[in-house]
């Protein structure tokens, strides 16, 4: 069989001619990801400013700002997985895809327990209203990173919106809770795991959410 | 056989320059890349015509995403990406909603109130099947299956507008089909 050459339909032609104007192509997602990083700042600092900075003499420098600065980068790096995951052909395979979705969970379950271990301040007060707070604060923080992401994402071509918003919204959430932890002083693992890392997923699940839905809008 | 991939060097540079805008580049990136995306899609769908709708459809979003392109890649896996995204989002659609035919006979012409005011449904049945298939297919889908424009020109691989002036046009050549057929609008006490 020869690949022999063949031209475009007349009427497709027509539209392509119609709609043809120099574009630019899109930065690599690495690039583009930067246009995260002041977010992140605000977001680092925002809640401990607003409210207050936790104890930090039991967990040290180490385990305050740099656990929330290792978490900080590793929302970033999502961000940027979500940007590649936007490009057609440049899709992450299922066994990246799992690594993706699990790096988050192990990395706040790690820092949740290396803190508890060096600095056990058990929730006090109830615990579901207390927990709730936290979640519904650290989701709704994650909301303006998320929606960046999504936009950034939506910008090129995701062939998988869904794949792409829950990568957005987890990287979105991780952002968040790097600066929240340096507020929240409860470092009980049921409450970090659930509140916290649960405001995580439901960012993740938001972006998720949002980049099928505003996808199909653009489509028609 | 297996389909030899086009130079994808040359294939890069041409897509650098339609990029830029050079619609005689996308004429050449269209002649590469068509055959074996049609390959591809041939290996999924048995219907040549809805092949050829696909393969419309895969380059109209090639160029809407052309701005995806980064040329220190190969051309080849991101427009394969692309044209699997099409194939699947064509299953979907598909699965979703009953299948639109052209073959009059599947036409379940109901009540349609112009068409009806002026004749009887065979008369009508006979009228559709002589305008062309690219008039008739927009023309059947909005007013008979209730397809929106937008969902019509989405599946053809064209604009709005030009769906709904096909429809229109469709519409005139059926009036007039019927009308060469001696049918008439139907006095309300007929």
């Amino acid at each position: 069989m020869s690949d022999h050459a063949s031209s475009p339909p007349p009427g497709l032609r027509a539209t392509i001619a119609a709609e043809l104007r120099p574009v630019r192509p899109l930065r690599p997602p690495l690039v583009r990801g930067l246009a995260l990083v002041p977010v992140a700042m605000v977001l680092l600092v925002a809640a401990p400013l607003v409210f207050e900075f936790r104890d930090f003499a039991a967990l040290g420098w180490s385990w305050s700002w740099g656990a929330s600065i290792l978490q900080l980068g590793a929302g970033l790096a999502l961000v940027v997985a979500a940007l590649r995951e936007s490009i057609p052909g440049r899709t992450w395979s299922r066994a990246a895809l799992v690594t993706l979705a699990a790096a988050p969970v192990a990395i706040v379950t790690a820092i949740a327990l290396a803190s508890w271990q060096r600095s056990p301040i058990v929730l006090a007060g109830p615990g579901l209203i207390v927990g709730a707070i936290c979640l519904t604060a650290s989701t709704i923080t994650a909301l303006p990173a998320t929606c960046l992401a999504v936009l950034l994402a939506l910008n090129a071509y995701p062939t998988r919106p869904a794949i792409a918003g829950w990568l957005a919204g987890v990287g979105g959430g991780l952002l968040a809770d790097a600066g929240w932890r340096l507020f929240c002083h409860f470092s009980e693992p049921s409450h970090v795991l659930v509140a916290h890392l649960g405001g995580v997923l439901v960012a993740g699940a938001i972006g998720a959410v949002g980049a099928r839905s505003l996808r199909r809008a653009r489509s028609g | 056989m297996t389909q030899r991939m086009p130079d994808d060097i040359r294939l890069q540079a041409l897509m650098v320059s339609y990029q830029a805008g050079d619609l005689a580049a996308f004429d050449q990136v269209y002649g590469l890349l068509a055959p074996p995306i049609r390959g591809y899609l041939r290996r999924r769908t048995a219907s040549p015509e809805q092949l050829s709708d696909l393969v419309q459809d895969t380059f109209l979003q090639i160029h809407r995403a052309r701005h995806t392109y980064d040329p220190s890649y190969p051309v080849a896996p991101w427009a394969f990406a692309i044209a699997r995204h099409v194939w699947l989002m064509h299953c979907r659609t598909t699965g979703r909603r009953p299948r639109a035919t052209d073959a009059i006979d599947d036409v379940p012409l109901t009540v349609r109130a112009e068409a009806e005011a002026f004749a009887d449904r065979e008369l009508v049945r006979d009228a559709l099947a002589q305008v062309t298939p690219e008039r008739r297919r927009p023309l059947v889908w909005h007013h008979v299956f209730g397809f929106s424009f937008r969902e019509i020109a989405r599946r053809l691989g064209i604009r709005e507008d030009a769906a709904k002036l096909r429809s229109s046009r469709g519409m005139a050549d059926l009036r007039a089909e019927l009308s060469s057929k001696g049918a008439r609008p139907k006095d309300r006490d007929e």
